[in-house]
Protein backbone atom coordinates (compact mmCIF):
# COMPACT_ATOMS: atom_id res chain seq x y z
CA UNK A 1 0.00 0.00 0.00
CA UNK A 2 2.83 2.60 0.89
CA UNK A 3 4.67 1.54 -2.40
CA UNK A 4 0.81 2.11 -3.94
CA UNK A 5 0.75 5.42 -2.69
CA UNK A 6 4.34 6.30 -3.42
CA UNK A 7 3.64 5.20 -6.98
CA UNK A 8 0.66 7.46 -6.91
CA UNK A 9 2.51 10.50 -5.47
CA UNK A 10 5.51 10.01 -7.65
CA UNK A 11 2.97 10.16 -10.91
CA UNK A 12 1.23 13.38 -9.64
CA UNK A 13 4.78 15.00 -8.93
CA UNK A 14 5.96 14.22 -12.93
CA UNK A 15 2.39 15.46 -13.76
CA UNK A 16 2.61 18.54 -11.87
CA UNK A 17 6.72 19.35 -13.33
CA UNK A 18 4.90 18.89 -16.84
CA UNK A 19 1.68 21.37 -16.14
CA UNK A 20 3.87 23.99 -14.72
CA UNK A 21 6.69 24.03 -17.42
CA UNK A 22 4.28 24.45 -20.30
CA UNK A 23 6.27 25.95 -22.97
CA UNK A 24 8.85 23.11 -22.29
CA UNK A 25 6.23 20.41 -22.46
CA UNK A 26 5.35 21.18 -25.60
CA UNK A 27 8.70 21.80 -27.66
CA UNK A 28 9.64 18.28 -26.37
CA UNK A 29 6.90 16.64 -26.75
CA UNK A 30 7.14 17.88 -30.50
CA UNK A 31 10.20 15.60 -30.90
CA UNK A 32 8.48 12.66 -30.36
CA UNK A 33 5.28 13.96 -32.29
CA UNK A 34 7.28 14.04 -35.25
CA UNK A 35 9.22 10.91 -35.10
CA UNK A 36 6.14 8.78 -34.38
CA UNK A 37 4.02 10.73 -37.25
CA UNK A 38 7.00 9.89 -39.65
CA UNK A 39 7.84 6.49 -38.46
CA UNK A 40 3.87 5.55 -38.42
CA UNK A 41 2.83 7.58 -41.63
CA UNK A 42 5.80 5.84 -43.54
CA UNK A 43 4.60 2.16 -42.33
CA UNK A 44 0.84 2.74 -42.42
CA UNK A 45 1.34 4.02 -46.46
CA UNK A 46 3.45 1.28 -46.63
CA UNK A 47 1.24 -1.57 -45.17
CA UNK A 48 -1.40 -0.07 -47.05
CA UNK A 49 0.12 -0.05 -50.46
CA UNK A 50 1.19 -3.82 -50.28
CA UNK A 51 -1.79 -4.71 -48.84
CA UNK A 52 -3.87 -3.28 -51.62
CA UNK A 53 -1.20 -4.85 -54.25
CA UNK A 54 -1.42 -8.61 -52.41
CA UNK A 55 -5.57 -7.92 -52.78
CA UNK A 56 -5.21 -7.22 -56.32
CA UNK A 57 -2.70 -10.02 -57.41
CA UNK A 58 -5.28 -12.07 -55.36
CA UNK A 59 -7.96 -11.26 -57.07
CA UNK A 60 -6.07 -12.61 -60.58
CA UNK A 61 -5.96 -15.77 -58.58
CA UNK A 62 -3.61 -17.57 -56.70
CA UNK A 63 -4.08 -21.42 -58.14
CA UNK A 64 -4.73 -20.18 -61.96
CA UNK A 65 -1.67 -20.17 -64.56
CA UNK A 66 -1.43 -17.66 -67.42
CA UNK A 67 -0.46 -19.25 -70.42
CA UNK A 68 0.79 -16.05 -72.62
CA UNK A 69 3.54 -15.40 -74.88
CA UNK A 70 5.81 -12.82 -72.40
CA UNK A 71 6.77 -14.26 -69.04
CA UNK A 72 6.52 -11.47 -66.30
CA UNK A 73 9.34 -12.13 -64.54
CA UNK A 74 12.59 -10.72 -65.37
CA UNK A 75 16.20 -11.09 -65.21
CA UNK A 76 19.39 -9.23 -66.07
CA UNK A 77 19.89 -11.49 -68.77
CA UNK A 78 16.38 -11.17 -70.07
CA UNK A 79 16.40 -12.39 -73.60
CA UNK A 80 13.24 -10.31 -75.30
CA UNK A 81 14.37 -11.11 -78.85
CA UNK A 82 13.33 -14.72 -78.21
CA UNK A 83 10.12 -13.94 -77.40
CA UNK A 84 9.28 -11.56 -80.16
CA UNK A 85 9.18 -14.54 -82.49
CA UNK A 86 7.01 -16.84 -80.63
CA UNK A 87 3.61 -17.58 -81.48
CA UNK A 88 0.43 -15.91 -79.38
CA UNK A 89 -1.63 -18.14 -76.98
CA UNK A 90 -4.53 -19.18 -79.93
CA UNK A 91 -8.49 -19.93 -78.81
CA UNK A 92 -7.75 -23.69 -80.77
CA UNK A 93 -5.33 -24.14 -77.83
CA UNK A 94 -7.79 -24.12 -75.22
CA UNK A 95 -9.78 -27.03 -76.77
CA UNK A 96 -6.83 -28.65 -76.27
CA UNK A 97 -5.97 -27.50 -72.99
CA UNK A 98 -9.56 -28.32 -71.49
CA UNK A 99 -9.79 -32.15 -73.13
CA UNK A 100 -5.76 -32.83 -71.96
CA UNK A 101 -5.06 -31.41 -68.69
CA UNK A 102 -6.34 -33.43 -66.07
CA UNK A 103 -5.19 -31.07 -63.09
CA UNK A 104 -6.88 -28.12 -64.84
CA UNK A 105 -10.46 -27.52 -63.12
CA UNK A 106 -11.85 -24.76 -65.70
CA UNK A 107 -9.88 -23.23 -68.89
CA UNK A 108 -10.65 -19.59 -70.27
CA UNK A 109 -9.56 -17.72 -73.23
CA UNK A 110 -9.15 -14.41 -72.84
CA UNK A 111 -8.46 -11.00 -74.66
CA UNK A 112 -8.53 -7.15 -73.66
CA UNK A 113 -9.13 -4.06 -76.18
CA UNK A 114 -10.33 -0.64 -75.66
CA UNK A 115 -13.25 0.70 -76.94
CA UNK A 116 -15.69 3.36 -77.00
CA UNK A 117 -19.35 2.26 -75.28
CA UNK A 118 -22.17 4.31 -76.26
CA UNK A 119 -25.98 4.61 -74.76
CA UNK A 120 -28.26 7.28 -76.24
CA UNK A 121 -26.32 10.23 -76.07
CA UNK A 122 -23.81 8.91 -73.24
CA UNK A 123 -21.12 8.09 -74.20
CA UNK A 124 -17.77 6.59 -72.39
CA UNK A 125 -14.22 6.42 -74.04
CA UNK A 126 -11.48 3.87 -73.30
CA UNK A 127 -13.75 1.27 -71.74
CA UNK A 128 -12.13 -1.74 -71.05
CA UNK A 129 -13.54 -4.89 -73.34
CA UNK A 130 -12.61 -8.46 -71.80
CA UNK A 131 -13.71 -11.02 -74.87
CA UNK A 132 -13.45 -14.13 -72.67
CA UNK A 133 -14.76 -18.17 -73.24
CA UNK A 134 -17.61 -19.47 -71.45
CA UNK A 135 -15.39 -20.43 -68.54
CA UNK A 136 -14.05 -17.18 -67.36
CA UNK A 137 -16.42 -16.96 -64.56
CA UNK A 138 -14.77 -20.58 -63.30
CA UNK A 139 -11.15 -18.59 -63.62
CA UNK A 140 -11.67 -15.22 -62.83
CA UNK A 141 -13.00 -13.99 -58.99
CA UNK A 142 -15.54 -11.90 -59.38
CA UNK A 143 -19.71 -11.42 -58.94
CA UNK A 144 -22.13 -10.27 -60.46
CA UNK A 145 -24.78 -8.31 -58.64
CA UNK A 146 -27.61 -7.79 -61.15
CA UNK A 147 -28.30 -10.03 -63.86
CA UNK A 148 -26.76 -13.15 -64.46
CA UNK A 149 -23.85 -14.27 -66.65
CA UNK A 150 -23.40 -15.90 -70.57
CA UNK A 151 -25.54 -19.19 -70.98
CA UNK A 152 -23.05 -21.70 -72.28
CA UNK A 153 -25.45 -21.39 -75.74
CA UNK A 154 -24.64 -17.50 -75.88
CA UNK A 155 -21.05 -18.16 -75.11
CA UNK A 156 -20.71 -20.47 -77.76
CA UNK A 157 -22.93 -18.84 -81.07
CA UNK A 158 -21.36 -15.45 -80.15
CA UNK A 159 -24.42 -13.84 -79.04
CA UNK A 160 -24.10 -9.93 -78.87
CA UNK A 161 -24.45 -10.05 -75.19
CA UNK A 162 -22.29 -8.03 -72.01
CA UNK A 163 -21.90 -8.20 -68.50
CA UNK A 164 -20.94 -4.69 -67.48
CA UNK A 165 -18.94 -3.06 -64.66
CA UNK A 166 -20.76 -1.15 -62.14
CA UNK A 167 -19.12 2.33 -62.53
CA UNK A 168 -20.36 1.82 -66.04
CA UNK A 169 -24.14 1.10 -65.79
CA UNK A 170 -24.36 4.08 -63.19
CA UNK A 171 -22.81 6.50 -65.38
CA UNK A 172 -24.19 4.84 -68.87
CA UNK A 173 -27.69 4.22 -66.89
CA UNK A 174 -28.32 6.71 -64.14
CA UNK A 175 -31.50 6.02 -62.59
CA UNK A 176 -32.68 3.07 -64.79
CA UNK A 177 -32.03 -0.14 -64.68
CA UNK A 178 -29.47 -1.15 -66.96
CA UNK A 179 -30.76 -5.21 -67.63
CA UNK A 180 -31.93 -5.59 -71.05
CA UNK A 181 -31.20 -2.14 -72.39
CA UNK A 182 -29.05 -1.89 -75.58
CA UNK A 183 -26.10 -0.13 -75.35
CA UNK A 184 -23.12 0.28 -78.35
CA UNK A 185 -19.95 -1.33 -78.38
CA UNK A 186 -17.53 0.02 -81.31
CA UNK A 187 -20.93 0.72 -83.17
CA UNK A 188 -22.31 -2.61 -82.48
CA UNK A 189 -25.57 -3.50 -80.72
CA UNK A 190 -24.63 -5.85 -77.52
CA UNK A 191 -27.23 -6.50 -74.65
CA UNK A 192 -26.72 -5.83 -70.82
CA UNK A 193 -27.44 -9.08 -69.48
CA UNK A 194 -25.57 -8.43 -65.80
CA UNK A 195 -23.74 -5.76 -63.86
CA UNK A 196 -20.29 -6.99 -62.10
CA UNK A 197 -20.54 -6.20 -58.41
CA UNK A 198 -18.47 -3.09 -57.15
CA UNK A 199 -15.06 -4.14 -56.19
CA UNK A 200 -13.31 -1.04 -56.00
CA UNK A 201 -10.35 0.38 -58.17
CA UNK A 202 -7.31 -2.24 -58.20
CA UNK A 203 -3.87 -1.28 -58.01
CA UNK A 204 -2.63 -3.03 -61.04
CA UNK A 205 -5.92 -2.08 -63.05
CA UNK A 206 -8.44 -4.51 -64.57
CA UNK A 207 -11.06 -3.99 -62.37
CA UNK A 208 -14.35 -5.11 -63.36
CA UNK A 209 -15.88 -2.08 -62.18
CA UNK A 210 -15.08 -0.34 -65.65
CA UNK A 211 -15.50 -3.09 -67.46
CA UNK A 212 -17.71 -4.24 -70.73
CA UNK A 213 -17.49 -8.45 -70.91
CA UNK A 214 -18.71 -9.93 -74.29
CA UNK A 215 -18.66 -13.40 -75.30
CA UNK A 216 -15.13 -14.25 -77.33
CA UNK A 217 -17.16 -15.88 -80.11
CA UNK A 218 -19.01 -12.54 -80.30
CA UNK A 219 -15.75 -10.43 -80.24
CA UNK A 220 -14.37 -12.08 -82.86
CA UNK A 221 -17.09 -9.92 -85.04
CA UNK A 222 -15.64 -6.60 -83.60
CA UNK A 223 -12.05 -6.96 -83.38
CA UNK A 224 -9.19 -9.51 -84.73
CA UNK A 225 -8.66 -11.39 -81.88
CA UNK A 226 -5.37 -12.45 -82.62
CA UNK A 227 -3.84 -9.34 -82.65
CA UNK A 228 -1.35 -9.18 -80.27
CA UNK A 229 -1.99 -5.78 -78.93
CA UNK A 230 -5.07 -7.33 -77.24
CA UNK A 231 -2.75 -9.61 -74.75
CA UNK A 232 -4.56 -12.97 -75.48
CA UNK A 233 -4.10 -15.52 -72.75
CA UNK A 234 -5.16 -18.84 -71.76
CA UNK A 235 -6.07 -18.98 -68.30
CA UNK A 236 -6.12 -22.32 -66.57
CA UNK A 237 -7.31 -22.85 -62.98
CA UNK A 238 -5.91 -25.84 -61.26
CA UNK A 239 -8.27 -28.14 -59.16
CA UNK A 240 -9.00 -28.30 -55.63
CA UNK A 241 -5.60 -30.26 -54.12
CA UNK A 242 -3.44 -30.09 -57.37
CA UNK A 243 -0.40 -27.37 -56.82
CA UNK A 244 0.35 -25.02 -59.32
CA UNK A 245 3.88 -26.37 -60.12
CA UNK A 246 1.57 -29.57 -60.66
CA UNK A 247 0.27 -27.64 -63.33
CA UNK A 248 2.96 -25.77 -64.97
CA UNK A 249 4.40 -29.50 -65.21
CA UNK A 250 1.71 -30.62 -66.80
CA UNK A 251 0.83 -27.44 -68.65
CA UNK A 252 4.55 -27.30 -70.02
CA UNK A 253 4.01 -31.21 -71.73
CA UNK A 254 0.91 -30.33 -73.28
CA UNK A 255 1.53 -27.33 -74.63
CA UNK A 256 4.90 -28.60 -76.33
CA UNK A 257 2.99 -31.56 -77.44
CA UNK A 258 0.29 -28.87 -78.98
CA UNK A 259 2.96 -26.91 -80.61
CA UNK A 260 4.87 -29.95 -81.88
CA UNK A 261 8.33 -28.64 -80.16
CA UNK A 262 11.18 -31.15 -80.63
CA UNK A 263 12.22 -32.69 -77.02
CA UNK A 264 15.15 -30.42 -77.44
CA UNK A 265 13.66 -27.41 -78.69
CA UNK A 266 13.03 -24.34 -76.41
CA UNK A 267 9.51 -23.57 -75.45
CA UNK A 268 7.80 -20.89 -76.95
CA UNK A 269 5.05 -20.34 -74.68
CA UNK A 270 5.45 -18.59 -71.25
CA UNK A 271 3.26 -19.98 -67.79
CA UNK A 272 3.04 -17.14 -66.17
CA UNK A 273 1.18 -17.52 -61.98
CA UNK A 274 0.66 -14.50 -59.69
CA UNK A 275 3.62 -15.52 -57.13
CA UNK A 276 5.82 -14.07 -59.87
CA UNK A 277 4.15 -10.86 -58.82
CA UNK A 278 4.19 -11.79 -54.75
CA UNK A 279 7.79 -11.94 -55.12
CA UNK A 280 8.81 -9.05 -56.76
CA UNK A 281 6.85 -7.22 -54.34
CA UNK A 282 8.35 -8.82 -51.25
CA UNK A 283 11.63 -7.47 -52.04
CA UNK A 284 10.01 -4.26 -53.57
CA UNK A 285 8.23 -3.77 -49.95
CA UNK A 286 11.32 -4.90 -48.64
CA UNK A 287 13.37 -2.24 -49.55
CA UNK A 288 10.56 0.54 -48.97
CA UNK A 289 9.94 -1.49 -45.63
CA UNK A 290 14.06 -0.15 -44.82
CA UNK A 291 13.96 2.93 -45.77
CA UNK A 292 10.93 3.65 -43.99
CA UNK A 293 12.82 2.88 -40.78
CA UNK A 294 16.02 4.24 -41.64
CA UNK A 295 13.77 7.85 -41.81
CA UNK A 296 11.76 7.15 -39.30
CA UNK A 297 14.44 5.65 -36.72
CA UNK A 298 16.50 8.83 -37.54
CA UNK A 299 13.61 11.03 -36.25
CA UNK A 300 12.78 9.35 -33.60
CA UNK A 301 16.72 9.18 -32.50
CA UNK A 302 16.30 13.39 -32.60
CA UNK A 303 13.50 13.25 -30.48
CA UNK A 304 15.15 10.89 -27.84
CA UNK A 305 17.74 13.16 -27.04
CA UNK A 306 15.21 16.13 -27.00
CA UNK A 307 13.64 14.05 -24.27
CA UNK A 308 16.87 13.11 -22.72
CA UNK A 309 18.25 16.88 -22.91
CA UNK A 310 14.87 18.10 -21.25
CA UNK A 311 15.31 15.85 -18.36
CA UNK A 312 18.66 16.85 -17.48
CA UNK A 313 17.56 20.68 -17.72
CA UNK A 314 14.52 19.35 -15.60
CA UNK A 315 16.88 17.36 -12.90
CA UNK A 316 19.25 20.06 -12.75
CA UNK A 317 16.11 22.64 -11.99
CA UNK A 318 15.18 20.62 -9.43
CA UNK A 319 18.13 19.56 -7.60
CA UNK A 320 17.15 21.07 -4.18
CA UNK A 321 13.56 19.93 -4.13
CA UNK A 322 15.17 16.31 -4.73
CA UNK A 323 17.32 17.18 -1.97
CA UNK A 324 14.32 18.18 0.43
CA UNK A 325 12.82 15.42 -0.79
CA UNK A 326 15.45 13.00 0.28
CA UNK A 327 15.96 14.70 3.60
CA UNK A 328 12.77 14.50 4.56
CA UNK A 329 12.79 10.34 3.60
CA UNK A 330 11.99 9.81 -0.03
CA UNK A 331 13.48 6.79 -1.32
CA UNK A 332 16.30 6.78 -4.04
CA UNK A 333 13.62 4.46 -6.04
CA UNK A 334 10.57 7.48 -5.16
CA UNK A 335 12.91 10.52 -6.94
CA UNK A 336 13.82 7.33 -10.16
CA UNK A 337 10.49 6.95 -10.86
CA UNK A 338 8.80 10.25 -10.60
CA UNK A 339 11.38 11.42 -13.20
CA UNK A 340 10.93 8.17 -15.71
CA UNK A 341 7.79 8.93 -15.23
CA UNK A 342 8.02 12.63 -16.44
CA UNK A 343 9.47 10.99 -19.21
CA UNK A 344 7.55 8.08 -20.06
CA UNK A 345 4.45 10.62 -19.85
CA UNK A 346 5.97 13.00 -21.61
CA UNK A 347 6.95 10.43 -24.63
CA UNK A 348 3.62 8.67 -24.64
CA UNK A 349 1.89 11.81 -24.94
CA UNK A 350 4.05 12.97 -27.86
CA UNK A 351 3.36 9.51 -29.65
CA UNK A 352 -0.43 9.69 -29.06
CA UNK A 353 -0.48 13.10 -30.60
CA UNK A 354 1.43 11.53 -33.80
CA UNK A 355 -0.50 8.63 -33.90
CA UNK A 356 -4.25 10.65 -33.79
CA UNK A 357 -2.00 13.22 -36.72
CA UNK A 358 -1.56 9.59 -38.60
CA UNK A 359 -5.01 8.80 -37.53
CA UNK A 360 -6.73 12.07 -38.75
CA UNK A 361 -4.55 11.83 -42.19
CA UNK A 362 -6.38 8.45 -43.21
CA UNK A 363 -9.89 9.74 -42.52
CA UNK A 364 -9.26 12.85 -44.50
CA UNK A 365 -7.39 10.58 -47.52
CA UNK A 366 -9.51 8.26 -47.58
CA UNK A 367 -9.37 6.51 -50.83
CA UNK A 368 -8.47 9.50 -52.29
CA UNK A 369 -5.04 7.88 -53.73
CA UNK A 370 -7.12 5.25 -55.07
CA UNK A 371 -6.81 3.07 -52.44
CA UNK A 372 -7.58 2.70 -48.79
CA UNK A 373 -4.86 3.73 -46.25
CA UNK A 374 -5.97 2.52 -42.95
CA UNK A 375 -3.91 2.78 -39.93
CA UNK A 376 -3.97 -1.06 -39.06
CA UNK A 377 -4.08 -2.00 -35.19
CA UNK A 378 0.05 -3.72 -35.26
CA UNK A 379 1.27 -0.19 -36.55
CA UNK A 380 -0.94 1.52 -33.05
CA UNK A 381 0.96 -0.80 -31.17
CA UNK A 382 3.92 0.01 -32.40
CA UNK A 383 3.66 3.71 -32.29
CA UNK A 384 3.05 3.60 -28.71
CA UNK A 385 5.45 1.07 -28.10
CA UNK A 386 8.57 3.52 -29.95
CA UNK A 387 7.38 6.42 -27.77
CA UNK A 388 7.05 4.44 -24.37
CA UNK A 389 10.30 2.96 -25.24
CA UNK A 390 12.21 6.37 -26.08
CA UNK A 391 10.84 7.65 -22.72
CA UNK A 392 12.16 4.73 -20.45
CA UNK A 393 15.59 4.90 -22.78
CA UNK A 394 16.13 8.64 -22.80
CA UNK A 395 14.78 9.25 -19.07
CA UNK A 396 16.16 6.49 -17.39
CA UNK A 397 20.12 7.99 -17.15
CA UNK A 398 19.13 11.49 -15.92
CA UNK A 399 16.55 10.21 -13.75
CA UNK A 400 19.13 7.44 -12.24
CA UNK A 401 21.71 10.39 -11.60
CA UNK A 402 18.37 12.22 -9.87
CA UNK A 403 17.63 9.22 -7.53
CA UNK A 404 21.70 9.03 -6.69
CA UNK A 405 22.35 12.74 -5.30
CA UNK A 406 23.47 13.26 -2.10
CA UNK A 407 20.90 15.27 -0.54
CA UNK A 408 23.09 17.90 1.66
CA UNK A 409 24.84 18.37 -1.51
CA UNK A 410 21.51 18.58 -3.70
CA UNK A 411 20.28 21.16 -1.17
CA UNK A 412 22.89 23.21 -1.44
CA UNK A 413 22.82 23.78 -5.07
CA UNK A 414 21.32 26.59 -6.40
CA UNK B 1 23.94 9.87 2.77
CA UNK B 2 26.40 9.92 0.25
CA UNK B 3 25.78 7.28 -2.56
CA UNK B 4 29.10 4.18 -2.65
CA UNK B 5 31.06 5.09 -5.55
CA UNK B 6 32.77 2.07 -6.50
CA UNK B 7 35.74 1.91 -9.09
CA UNK B 8 34.54 0.47 -11.97
CA UNK B 9 37.06 -2.09 -13.55
CA UNK B 10 38.43 -2.15 -16.97
CA UNK B 11 36.55 -5.28 -18.19
CA UNK B 12 32.96 -4.04 -17.15
CA UNK B 13 33.91 -0.42 -18.95
CA UNK B 14 34.31 -2.52 -22.21
CA UNK B 15 31.68 -5.08 -21.59
CA UNK B 16 28.97 -1.76 -20.80
CA UNK B 17 31.04 0.27 -23.89
CA UNK B 18 29.71 -2.91 -25.98
CA UNK B 19 26.48 -3.49 -24.25
CA UNK B 20 25.43 0.67 -24.79
CA UNK B 21 26.18 0.18 -28.36
CA UNK B 22 24.98 -3.07 -29.17
CA UNK B 23 21.48 -1.88 -27.27
CA UNK B 24 21.59 1.27 -29.62
CA UNK B 25 22.18 -0.71 -33.14
CA UNK B 26 19.79 -3.15 -32.28
CA UNK B 27 17.39 -0.47 -30.69
CA UNK B 28 15.77 0.50 -34.31
CA UNK B 29 15.07 -3.67 -34.88
CA UNK B 30 12.56 -3.35 -32.99
CA UNK B 31 10.25 -1.56 -35.36
CA UNK B 32 11.60 -3.39 -38.01
CA UNK B 33 9.10 -4.89 -40.42
CA UNK B 34 10.57 -8.24 -39.79
CA UNK B 35 9.59 -7.99 -36.27
CA UNK B 36 6.13 -6.49 -36.91
CA UNK B 37 5.25 -9.45 -39.35
CA UNK B 38 5.80 -12.11 -36.60
CA UNK B 39 3.24 -10.62 -34.41
CA UNK B 40 1.33 -7.51 -33.39
CA UNK B 41 3.13 -7.40 -29.76
CA UNK B 42 5.85 -8.62 -30.87
CA UNK B 43 7.66 -5.32 -31.10
CA UNK B 44 6.58 -4.23 -27.66
CA UNK B 45 8.43 -7.58 -26.48
CA UNK B 46 11.42 -6.42 -28.48
CA UNK B 47 11.46 -3.15 -26.91
CA UNK B 48 11.06 -4.12 -23.48
CA UNK B 49 13.91 -6.33 -23.41
CA UNK B 50 15.84 -3.54 -25.46
CA UNK B 51 14.73 -1.33 -22.64
CA UNK B 52 15.97 -3.70 -19.78
CA UNK B 53 18.75 -4.74 -21.29
CA UNK B 54 19.71 -0.75 -21.60
CA UNK B 55 18.93 -0.32 -17.79
CA UNK B 56 21.07 -3.25 -16.66
CA UNK B 57 23.95 -1.93 -18.73
CA UNK B 58 23.58 1.82 -16.86
CA UNK B 59 23.53 -0.57 -13.44
CA UNK B 60 26.53 -2.58 -14.64
CA UNK B 61 28.03 1.59 -14.94
CA UNK B 62 26.98 2.58 -11.74
CA UNK B 63 28.23 -0.84 -10.21
CA UNK B 64 25.34 -1.90 -9.07
CA UNK B 65 24.20 -5.39 -8.42
CA UNK B 66 20.70 -4.93 -9.50
CA UNK B 67 22.38 -4.52 -12.72
CA UNK B 68 23.66 -7.93 -12.78
CA UNK B 69 20.48 -9.34 -11.99
CA UNK B 70 18.48 -7.59 -14.32
CA UNK B 71 21.06 -8.34 -17.05
CA UNK B 72 20.60 -12.38 -16.46
CA UNK B 73 17.07 -12.05 -15.92
CA UNK B 74 16.57 -10.27 -19.50
CA UNK B 75 19.05 -12.81 -21.26
CA UNK B 76 17.07 -15.87 -20.40
CA UNK B 77 13.37 -14.18 -21.24
CA UNK B 78 15.11 -12.77 -24.59
CA UNK B 79 17.03 -15.86 -25.72
CA UNK B 80 13.11 -17.76 -24.61
CA UNK B 81 11.33 -15.46 -27.08
CA UNK B 82 13.77 -16.23 -29.86
CA UNK B 83 13.51 -19.92 -29.04
CA UNK B 84 10.01 -19.20 -29.43
CA UNK B 85 10.11 -17.97 -32.81
CA UNK B 86 13.05 -20.09 -34.25
CA UNK B 87 15.15 -17.26 -34.17
CA UNK B 88 18.29 -18.05 -32.00
CA UNK B 89 21.40 -16.29 -32.53
CA UNK B 90 24.25 -17.94 -31.26
CA UNK B 91 26.72 -15.22 -31.65
CA UNK B 92 24.19 -12.67 -29.29
CA UNK B 93 24.45 -16.16 -26.95
CA UNK B 94 27.93 -15.96 -26.76
CA UNK B 95 28.61 -12.72 -26.18
CA UNK B 96 25.80 -12.40 -23.76
CA UNK B 97 27.30 -15.29 -21.91
CA UNK B 98 30.83 -13.25 -22.09
CA UNK B 99 29.21 -10.63 -20.69
CA UNK B 100 27.49 -12.01 -17.70
CA UNK B 101 30.74 -13.98 -16.36
CA UNK B 102 32.75 -10.45 -16.28
CA UNK B 103 29.80 -9.46 -14.71
CA UNK B 104 29.54 -11.89 -12.18
CA UNK B 105 33.84 -12.29 -11.67
CA UNK B 106 32.83 -8.52 -10.13
CA UNK B 107 29.97 -9.30 -8.30
CA UNK B 108 31.06 -9.36 -4.90
CA UNK B 109 32.79 -5.70 -5.09
CA UNK B 110 29.25 -4.13 -6.45
CA UNK B 111 26.75 -2.44 -4.36
CA UNK B 112 24.06 -4.12 -3.20
CA UNK B 113 21.44 -1.04 -3.01
CA UNK B 114 19.42 1.03 -5.54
Amino acid sequence: MIFLGLFRESILFAFHALVVNKLRTILSLLGITIGIFAIIMVFTVVDSLEQNLRKSVQSLGDDVVFIQKWPWAFSEDYPWWKYMNRPLPDYTELDEVLRGCDGAQSAAFVATSRITVKYQSSSIENVTIVMASHQYDKVKNFEIAEGRYFTDIESSAGRPVAVIGDVLAKALFPMQDPLGKTIKVNGAKVTVIGVFKKEGESILGGSPDTQVLVPVNYARSLVDIRDESLDPQIMVRAKPGVTNDDLISELTGLMRSVRKIKPAGEEDFALNQTSLISNQFDSLFGIIGIAGWIIGGFSILVGGFGIANIMFVSVKERTNIIGIQKSLGAKNYFILLQFMFESVFLSFIGGLIGLLIVFMITLFAGDSFGMEIVLSRSNVILGFTISILIGVVSGFVPAYTASQMDPVEAIRSN
Amino acid sequence: MQAIQIKRPVLLTVVCIIGFIWVVVSLPGVFAPEVKKIGDWMPAIFGFIRASMFISMIGVWYMKRWGVRLFIIVFFIKESVFLLIDNTNYFSIALSIFFISSMLAYYKRMDPNL
